[in-house]
């Protein structure tokens, strides 16, 4: 019996050995998978097959409100069984607009998202894609008179009502001028901008006092030309204007530093564009006064809709309004929110 | 497990075998550990190989796709067939190249710039044809068109591939990363396992050859304490017929055989000594009863030759009576003396007595009337010698002096069973029952002082025919009362 019982324990002993030295290769083995999954060597996560190969092309990729701008589109690609690709000038890079929507036609795309910004044969371009059936859907600025699908953004008669409510207000007795930086080639609808401020400004106007609105135009053609643009402005023998109207976001930034750097806080009243977190924090601190911002995650999920449904139905709206934020120092903290969530 | 005697058992093989089997299952299992830490590094160096594998791919088809370039140039240039012929085969080629790369819409950005480079790569092929068609065509400012249309096509996606190879060197990097890191962690594991492994290995063997040694262990305690003379432990029984179960069934028997053994010795030894003890005591009897004949008898020989020509004279004078008197005495103190340290037959005990109640009856002028009854067949039995006389000498001497009436002695011998009674019968004074028991437990002793008495005392002769025959209670007095006369019975055991 007592032998038994050894014999046993010895079959016990020998089982626990192989069970033990089983469940330490299953454990290891399990480990050393999940080390090679995060090598992506054996990841399949990405490589979901999709429907549609959507491209959006922006002016500066990196900035945050494109950035932004393409995660909310991304996701909701993504939820249309799309995926969506973001091309744009980026450092190193020096291809026009054309060129990129040259490349999406060649690679066959099925929609693309531009933001069109008036340079010299896009138009020609968008009509060449609608052409090969490719839609184009343009956001933030409009190209009216192209064969775009859609526009998603808000149009220019409200955006200068917008601007012009902000200028007007920031408007007192020592403002003698005006400088509105436009980012985009001189066209109808800037000219509506401009000319909305101009009458905004001309109705707070005292009688006596003679503002001088002026607009200069620095679409950048190379990539530095924003900075040296805004410093030269801070340079001019006439000084800097009282109120400066930025229309982008880079503007912005460029605005904001050189304010800083020529000491001129206070003297120098910028109208932001866009809620990075370096105009978010100057507004923080009261440094600028106003920056307005298109709803980003609105302008992902239209030009997304817009495309989305052109292909299922054939034709889609042409018109995407999205919402206009204004933000102060008094109402900075709820946008800070909003963003958080996004 | 127990009643198939065929099965087979682990119990009945050779140490060897259990040995070998042992570390045989413990080098099976380090082996394949050893063998899956390979396995897995091996899986890791093929993946490391992989990693770089893809730019390779992408080197080549930024080569192929060159080619098809420069042999478009080349036509246009000089428009020789063999260019056309070399463009063809380069467009092929890299057609062939591009079957490789992904066409479908995925999330993966690297798959995602294959499928732009696969479509890409179609339409600029579709251009380049129709530059080559329209050369073939002669058509100039078409093929100057869409040469230029190639060109730029040409540079898109070279700048594709770069990026394409760019992003596949970054994962690449990162996966290589990972796999060094993995190869670290499997070189730690790998350690950490084997010490593991050899830890449990090393515990396993060592309750194994301990499970196989413990009965040795336990044959060699036992064993020990069996050396101290402790032949009460015994090894538990088995029934394994490995070298150990051997040894232990043997031990077990070899234990009881040596208790047995030292058991038989001791009773053997003990034997013996009371043996030995006995003739001890029977030696001093047969000296005391010699000494005490020394002592009555001055020189026996001269008095027997002094008897003897006594007896002679007595027949030449022809006082027959008186020879034969003579003759008789000594012939009894001859034989007193002689057989004193002899055993002698019944014949002769009962001559001796004879030769006694002789001279007796010629000293009391016949006063003593003996019988003798004896059977025939027991007269050579061999008995220690001067039993009975001694006894008819009580009889006379206690039994029948002094009485009243004519005094009998009946000597009766017969076999009985396996024992020969001799009865001393006389019809003299009897005694009391408490003498009796006095007398045979030798709490008195036969007066020393009586001067008419061969010397032989009652209890010499029962401590004689005890030590003689080892038995107690040889000898028994029975007496009816006072005047009833006694019987004393000897009950001599027939060997």
């Amino acid at each position: 019996m007592n032998r038994n019982q050894r014999i046993h324990r010895e079959i016990w002993m020998l089982l626990l050995a192989i069970v033990m030295g089983g469940l330490f290769m299953a454990l290891m083995t399990f480990y050393y998978g999940k080390i090679m999954e995060n090598a992506g060597v054996s990841s399949n996560e990405l490589n979901h097959v999709y429907k549609y190969q959507y491209e959006m092309i922006v002016d500066s990729r990196n900035s945050t409100f494109w950035e932004a701008v393409y995660e909310n589109a991304r996701q909701e690609a993504l939820a249309h069984d799309a995926v969506l690709e973001l091309k744009g000038s980026e450092s190193g890079e020096n291809y026009s607009k054309a060129d990129y929507m040259d490349m999406s036609i060649a690679a066959q795309v099925d929609g693309i998202i531009l933001e069109y910004n008036g340079e010299e044969g896009l138009q020609e371009k968008i009509d060449e894609a609608a052409n090969k059936g490719i839609p184009v859907v343009t956001i933030v600025n409009d190209a009216p008179i192209s064969l775009r699908q859609s526009f998603v953004g808000i149009n220019d008669y409200q955006l200068g009502q917008t601007y012009g409510e902000q200028v007007a207000d920031l408007v007192d007795d020592h403002t003698k001028r005006i400088l509105v930086l436009l980012n985009r080639e001189q066209e109808l609808g800037q000219n509506q901008l401009y000319g909305q401020i101009y009458s905004a400004v001309e109705n707070k106007e005292s009688s006596d006092q003679k503002i001088k609105i002026q607009s200069q135009n620095i679409m950048y053609q190379s990539q530095f030309d924003t900075e040296e643009a805004i410093r030269s402005i801070f340079q001019s023998p006439e000084g800097p204007p009282e109120i400066l109207v930025c229309l982008d976001e880079v503007t912005t930034e460029c605005a904001y530093q050189a304010m800083i750097d020529f000491n001129l806080v206070g003297e120098v009243k910028i109208i932001g564009y866009y809620t990075s977190r370096t105009i978010m924090d100057a507004v923080k601190k009261g440094l600028i006064p106003v920056t307005l911002a298109m709803d980003v995650e609105q302008i992902g999920i239209y030009s997304i809709e817009a495309l989305t449904e052109y292909m299922e139905v054939g034709r889609a709206n042409s018109y995407y309004t999205v919402d206009m934020d204004v933000i102060t120092r008094d109402n900075w903290k709820q946008q800070e929110k909003q963003d958080e969530k996004q | 497990m127990k009643n198939s005697k065929r099965r087979f058992r682990w119990r009945d093989m050779p140490l060897a075998v259990k040995v070998l089997f042992q570390v045989g299952m413990v080098a099976i299992i380090l082996f394949s550990a050893n063998i899956l830490m390979y396995w897995q590094m091996n899986k890791t160096m093929q993946s490391l190989d992989m990693v770089y594998a893809s730019n390779v791919d992408l080197t080549e088809l930024a080569e192929s796709l060159e080619a098809v370039q420069t042999d478009m140039y080349n036509y246009l240039t000089v428009k020789t067939s063999d260019s056309l012929e070399n463009y063809y085969r380069s467009e092929a080629k890299y057609r062939i190249l591009l079957e490789r790369l992904n066409e479908q819409v995925m999330e993966n950005p690297v798959k995602l710039l294959e499928k732009n480079i696969r479509k890409m790569s179609e339409t600029y092929l579709d251009y380049t044809a129709e530059t080559v068609l329209a050369k073939r065509g002669r058509n100039v400012e078409k093929y100057k068109g869409s040469y230029t249309d190639t060109l730029e096509m040409y540079r898109y996606l070279n700048s594709y591939i770069s990026e394409l190879n760019v992003q596949q060197f970054k994962n690449n990097s990162a996966s290589y990363q990972a796999l060094q890191s993995a190869i670290r962690y499997m070189e730690v594991a790998s350690n950490v396992m084997l010490v593991l492994m050899m830890g449990v290995c090393i515990m396993m063997l060592f309750y194994m050859v301990k499970g196989v040694v413990a009965p040795l262990s336990g044959l060699a305690a036992t064993a020990n304490l069996v050396g101290q003379a402790n032949f009460n432990v015994k090894m538990p029984p088995t029934d394994a017929n490995d070298e150990v179960g051997v040894v232990t069934r043997a031990f077990n028997t070899m234990v009881s055989s040596l208790e047995e053994y030292m058991k038989l010795t001791k009773e053997n030894m003990e034997k013996e000594q009371a043996m030995m003890e006995r003739e001890l005591l029977m030696e001093n009897h047969l000296k005391e009863a010699q000494l005490k004949y020394l002592q009555s008898q001055i020189n026996p020989h001269f008095l027997f030759n002094s008897l003897n020509a006594g007896a002679q004279l007595a027949m030449m004078e022809d006082a027959e009576k008186t020879s034969i008197f003579v003759e008789r005495m000594a012939d009894f103190f001859r034989y007193n003396v002689k057989k004193g340290s002899e055993d002698a037959t019944l014949l002769e005990e009962v001559e001796a007595v004879e030769n006694y109640i002789y001279i007796l009856n010629v000293r009391f002028a016949g006063d003593i009337h003996f019988t003798t009854q004896v059977e025939e067949e027991v007269l050579d039995c061999k008995v220690p010698s001067m039993i009975i006389q001694p006894i008819v000498e009580n009889a006379v001497n206690h039994g029948i002096r002094n009485i009243d009436w004519e005094g009998t002695i009946h000597l009766d011998i017969r076999s009985k069973g396996n024992q020969i009674r001799i009865s001393v019968k006389d019809n003299g004074k009897g005694i009391e029952k408490e003498r009796i028991r006095q007398i045979l437990s030798g709490e008195i002793r036969s007066e020393e002082d009586q001067g008419d008495s061969t010397g032989i005392g009652m209890n010499n002769v029962i401590s004689r025919l005890e030590l003689y025959y080892n038995r107690k209670n040889l000898l028994t007095i029975e007496s009816q009362g006072e005047n009833q006369g006694t019987e004393v019975v000897i009950a001599i055991p027939v060997e």
